[in-house]
């Protein structure tokens, strides 16, 4: 019995390896272990194994049944393992571009103005919109541009014709003209007349100029501005503002300067210059970034602000020409072209 | 405008001090200097007087000489090899020694040319940096000091700053008014000229009423001053060589020294001047008036005027001879021959110059300042000045009558402003004595100086301000005068100061961020159009009275007149130049502002939009194409960004001529008047092939009121309980008209099926699997197949009991809609 034991055992080694489908698998193993299968009639033969040899006999039977489990078990496993292997196809090359079209991308204004939103929101200001379609009011007559003011021309301002009416734009007075905001401080008054101070905001936006298109000027193109209203608030908070925000965009090793100016919605004015390393395409050491002020007593008058309580500061730069300086573009022109592989640089 | 450096000297003691300096100076006391300009002989060593003494022929080339220079006792004799040919011996010439730098960082050195030895160089006048003219050696006249510097014979050189004044500062489109900037930026003394003439006539001089008979004013509200100076007896000509210099300096070409005098004087104070030729005054008469309508005047630069009734003129008698303010005619003018002269000097209304000229398109040095504001008492100044400076440079006296209409412009404007306010809007200390310095600086003077304690310690001053500075009248333009002088660069650092709370951003920002990075992320590439489109492509999109509205009253090129309706033609646009440089792109999206009609009225909108092309790239392993239920999907997912959920919208075929979407292949959802609308589909085929974009194009836009997206910040939702049962699955196809839409044939079902189960348990789904249309249908039919999903809160539901509602919805659909059950 013992050798009927290993030749069976042998058997199995033999041949489950080999077997090559689940039906020859099947089969097989309802040959050994199966109620009719060879071990089961080696089994049976128990009874006639005499009483001392009996104990031996069973763990030779149980061992030799161990082992044919497992053979059967790796048999079966290597089964399986090639069945899931053949539902797949050959391995993939991974190396083949996706044919999918992608990743998308933003478009580098976007990717500008929001590391200049992220920046100004850690030191509180929150963004606020408003109407590109602006009147006189809020564009120049509450920024305390004077009547005559050239920005004020047929030839500087896109105007809307006096027939034209906008149900969402509020007019300050009947006899307004339309026009496309020059600049985006209109959100400005419009969110101090809406609100309460303390007032921190940024506004970025789309602001239109009757200008000849070329490589510097575009007739529409993108401001950001930031106001702050708020009691004492001093130039040099004003300054200690803009040290930061180009810090943070550029580095610590960056500096701005302000060189006096003079706006009419701010007083005391001044040009902002910023001096930083690593700025592809910038040879001089100072370049001109925006303007900024503290707001003028006469704005506050405008909106019903109490100039002896209420002070504020205001700062507003050209997003393209931000963007230029930081990513050495010298043509504003291809910020409204869309050309792919200009757009695919950025993102 | 342009500052002689030179000139300048004339009033403030700028010696010392370097053009950097200088420039630096300007810049931060808040003006712009866009350009330097040096003429003139740099400063140059090793550059002397020297002789030729001989000339020969060079022995190895025939345009090169050799000859010995005398260059004094010290220096003794050099032999210098020379090529130019405009020289004989005796000439003195500039001689550069070894060692000399010319300019263009020329260096000069001992060597030998073409075999012999060079001991320097002589020089032309490029070469010295002094002028253009190359032609030969710079013959010295006059017979200079052998071996004396050059610089000490040349002409001084001038240094020209061309500055951009800004429009508050026109008491600063003058030499005198930069150089009194300057005094006070670099603690200099400020010289003003010293008039001979101040208003006496010598007795000898009778009163000439042939000259000048009457000055009326008519238009005093136009002209608050006009003053008439007689000079009689003046000789026309060139002027002098400083004159000339000073204005070529400036760029300005010299005339004559009558006119180039008023040039001066107005270069100089600002204000300007005019002179009239006497003889050429009808009646001797001048009169400040109003045009007539119809009049014309030829100015001087040639160009017939037409004048009317809203523009200011000086007349005579019988016509009008200037444009007050901007420009003399040609009937009036200083001639060679002119003897007798009216000198005006007079302040107009800015406002009234500016109409004029603008009217007229017509600008001048002098319209530029009065535009600007002239200070009102610089009149009677400039007057006498002229008149010094005519008298020295053309002769003549003046004579009676010294003619003055109008009066003094009142000037008396003081300020009160504390140490204490100065401090506070800047945030750092200034002490007090630098403050009283820099107002004195720039000649303000303090009538009153006051110590208060309350509300906080420190000096208050009354400043009283000079009548050139009409710009300043309010505390706050005092902490600019003071900061400026202080000096902007040493405002000290500081911290950002930052509130705890922070509020949200606008609606728009927030839905325009949550857009992109939607469309960012499902691989379209964001772009950005022009806000202004042709006004002919808005027809495609809307009606002829709608694109009417949206025309800009002044557009500045054609392509560019209307406000757009649409993102989708900047982004055709988009496509259509990738298309056209080869680029392969399939996806482009924008957000940002369109301007829709409704009503007559125009609305300004919140949009987001995107187009989706044929992938012009070939791929190894090629993908689905584009469908319309693509750009649905990515509506669908943009308005519910904006709260709206387009799957409980009716949503309606886009029809009709003025729609850019092409019939049967597009839909719309929405009314502006509940604020928004979405649209989406396939773009019309001829529109698309007719922009010039090959292929088809999909594409999608949703539109809405900012004010619609500030207010759709939805009620929370809230939390409905779900069955953890098991679901029961039925499907059932129906055969509906061909024409029946899958949503009204889903919601005739789901109404059935929503009856049917009543409240035993719970219809979970009525959802559309399949569309079938053809073989085994009756004709004009199609077949939709719903999977109906039933599921109870409490208990796994049995087959029977769904089967009876299973058979209840069909015959209750069968027996309300009409559509077939298909076995």
């Amino acid at each position: 019995m013992q050798d009927q034991l290993s030749a069976l055992l042998a058997k199995a080694v033999a041949e489950l390896p080999v077997i090559a489908a689940r039906p020859d698998f099947e089969a097989a193993k309802a040959r050994y272990v199966g109620p009719n299968g060879e071990l089961t009639a080696l089994m049976k033969q128990m009874g006639a194994v005499p009483k001392e040899a009996r104990p031996a006999m069973g763990k030779l039977i149980n061992e030799t049944k161990a082992q044919l489990q497992t053979h059967l078990d790796a048999a079966l496993a290597r089964l399986e393992a090639g069945e899931l292997a053949a539902q797949l196809g050959p391995a993939v090359d991974a190396t083949l571009p996706s044919p999918d079209a992608g990743p998308g991308t933003y478009h580098p204004l976007t990717l500008v103005r929001e590391e200049m939103c992220r920046i100004l929101r850690k030191v509180g200001f929150t963004v606020a919109d408003g109407p590109e379609v602006e009147t006189e009011y809020y564009c120049f007559d509450a920024l305390n541009t004077p009547a005559d003011h050239p920005a004020r021309d047929a030839q500087d301002t896109f105007y809307l014709p006096e027939s034209a009416r906008f149900a969402n734009v509020t007019k300050k007075t009947p006899g307004e003209k339309y026009l496309l905001r020059t600049h985006t401080s209109s959100v400005q008054i419009r969110t101090m007349l809406k609100g309460e101070p303390p007032i921190r905001i940024v506004s970025p936006g789309r602001v239109y100029r009757r200008d000849t298109t070329d490589a510097t000027h575009s007739a529409n193109f993108h401001q950001l501005e930031c106001l702050y209203v708020d009691k004492n608030v001093t130039v040099r908070d004003l300054k200690a503002l803009l040290d930061y925000i180009f810090e943070s965009l550029l580095g610590k090793d960056t500096k701005t300067r302000f060189r006096p100016h003079y706006f009419g919605y701010t007083e005391p004015s001044f040009e902002v210059d910023l001096s930083a390393k690593h700025l592809p395409k910038v040879k001089k050491e100072w370049i001109e970034i925006g303007g900024c002020g503290m707001v003028d007593p006469a704005v506050f008058a405008g909106v019903g602000y109490d100039s002896e309580v209420w002070t504020g500061y205001a700062f507003g730069m050209g997003l393209e020409r931000l963007a230029m300086l930081l990513y050495g573009i010298d043509d504003i022109r291809y910020f409204y072209q869309n050309d792919l592989r200009f757009l695919k640089q950025f993102a | 405008m342009k500052i002689s450096r030179n000139w300048l000297q004339s009033y403030v003691d700028l010696g010392g001090i370097s053009e950097d300096e200088i420039c630096r100076a300007i810049t931060f006391l808040g003006f712009e200097v866009e350009n330097v300009i040096r003429t003139g002989a740099p400063q140059l060593t090793n550059v002397l007087v020297g002789e030729v003494l001989t000339r020969n022929k060079h022995p190895n080339a025939d345009k090169l000489s050799v000859c010995t220079v005398a260059l004094g006792d010290t220096l003794g004799v050099k032999t210098i090899v020379c090529g130019a040919q405009n020289y004989v011996v005796g000439d003195r010439v500039p001689v550069a020694l070894p060692g000399a730098v010319l300019p263009g960082n020329f260096v000069i050195k001992q060597s030998k040319i073409r075999g012999e030895f060079s001991d320097g160089m002589m020089c032309s006048a490029k070469e010295l940096g002094i002028s253009e003219d190359a032609t030969g050696l710079l013959i010295l006249g006059d017979r200079p000091l052998l071996g004396a510097p050059i610089n000490s014979v040349l002409p001084p050189g001038d240094t020209v700053f061309d500055i951009e004044i800004t429009p508050n500062r026109p008491d600063c489109l003058s030499h005198l008014g930069i150089a009194r900037e300057l005094s006070a930026w670099f603690k200099k003394d400020l010289v003003y000229p010293q008039e001979n003439f101040r208003g006496g006539i010598a007795n000898n001089a009778a009163t000439r009423a042939d000259l000048l008979a009457s000055v009326r004013v008519d238009a005093p509200e136009d002209c608050p001053l006009y003053l008439a100076h007689v000079i009689s007896g003046v000789k026309i000509g060139p002027s002098p060589a400083w004159l000339q210099q000073r204005l070529s300096a400036v760029g300005l070409r010299p005339i004559n020294n009558v006119v180039d005098v008023g040039n001066y004087v107005m270069l100089e104070s600002g204000q300007p001047l005019h002179a009239f030729d006497a003889r050429k005054l009808a009646g001797a008469q001048i009169i400040v008036r109003r045009a007539a309508d119809g009049e014309t005047l030829k100015t001087l630069d040639g160009k017939e005027r037409a004048l009317n009734s809203t523009m200011l003129v000086i007349a005579d008698g019988s016509k009008p001879v200037v444009i007050a303010g901007i420009m003399g005619g040609e009937n009036s003018g200083v001639a060679p021959d002119t003897v007798d002269l009216v000198l005006e000097t007079a302040i107009f209304k800015r406002q009234s110059i500016r109409a004029t000229s603008k009217r007229l398109g017509l600008t001048s040095d002098s319209a530029y300042r009065y535009e600007r504001g002239v200070d009102p008492h610089s009149a009677q100044e400039a007057a006498w000045r002229a008149i010094d400076l005519i008298i020295e440079t053309a002769g003549g006296q003046v004579v009676g009558p010294v003619v003055r209409v109008g009066s003094d412009i009142p000037w008396q404007r003081e300020i009160v402003v504390t140490h204490d306010y100065i401090t506070e809007k800047l945030g750092f200390d200034i002490p007090a004595s630098e403050m009283r310095a820099a107002f004195a600086a720039l000649e303000f003077t303090i009538t009153r100086e006051e110590e208060t304690v309350q509300p906080a310690r420190g000096p208050a001053w009354t400043i009283t301000i000079p009548s050139w500075r009409d710009d300043l009248d309010r505390p706050i333009d005092l902490v600019e005068e003071v900061l400026r002088l202080f000096g902007t660069e040493k405002i000290p650092a500081a911290v950002v100061s930052s509130p705890g709370l922070v509020g949200d951003d606008d609606p728009v920002v927030r839905f325009n961020r949550r857009a992109t990075d939607y469309l960012v992320g499902h691989d379209f590439h964001e772009c950005v159009n022009y806000t202004l489109r042709p006004g002919a492509e808005l027809k495609t999109w809307v009606s002829e009275t709608a694109a009417a509205e949206l025309a800009l009253a002044n557009p500045f090129v054609e392509d560019q007149s209307h406000l757009r309706s649409t993102l989708i033609m900047g982004l055709l646009a988009s496509l259509k130049l990738n298309q056209a440089r080869g680029v392969a792109v399939s996806r482009l999206a924008e957000t940002g502002r369109v301007f829709v009609e409704r009503n007559g009225q125009n609305l300004e909108c919140a949009a987001v939009g995107f187009i989706i092309a044929e992938d012009a790239a070939r791929h190894w392993q090629p993908r689905a194409g584009t469908d319309f239920y693509h750009a649905k999907h990515h509506v669908v997912s943009l308005a519910a960004m904006a709260g709206v959920d387009l799957a409980r919208q009716p949503l309606a075929p886009i029809t009709g001529p003025y729609f850019g979407w092409q019939e049967g292949q597009s839909a719309a959802a929405g009314e502006m008047q509940h604020g928004w609308t979405a649209r989406f589909g396939l773009l019309n085929l001829g529109m698309v092939k007719a922009f010039g974009v090959e292929g088809k194009v999909y594409a999608g836009i949703f539109v809405i009121l900012p004010e619609k997206l500030a207010a759709a910040t939805a009620a929370r939702r809230r939390y409905a309980d779900f069955s953890l049962q098991p679901a029961a699955l039925r499907d059932l196809a129906l055969v509906v008209p061909i024409a029946a839409s899958a949503g009204e044939v889903q919601k005739a079902l789901a109404k059935s099926a929503r009856a049917a189960v009543g409240t035993a348990f719970v219809l979970e789904g009525v959802t559309v699997f399949d569309v079938y249309q053809g073989k085994g249908l009756p004709e004009g039919t199609k077949s939709l197949a719903f999977s109906l999903v039933f599921r109870a809160p409490d208990r796994t539901l049995t087959d029977d009991e769904v089967n009876t509602v299973f058979t209840k919805i069909q015959d209750d659909v069968v027996a309300t809609s009409g559509y077939l059950i298909r076995k």
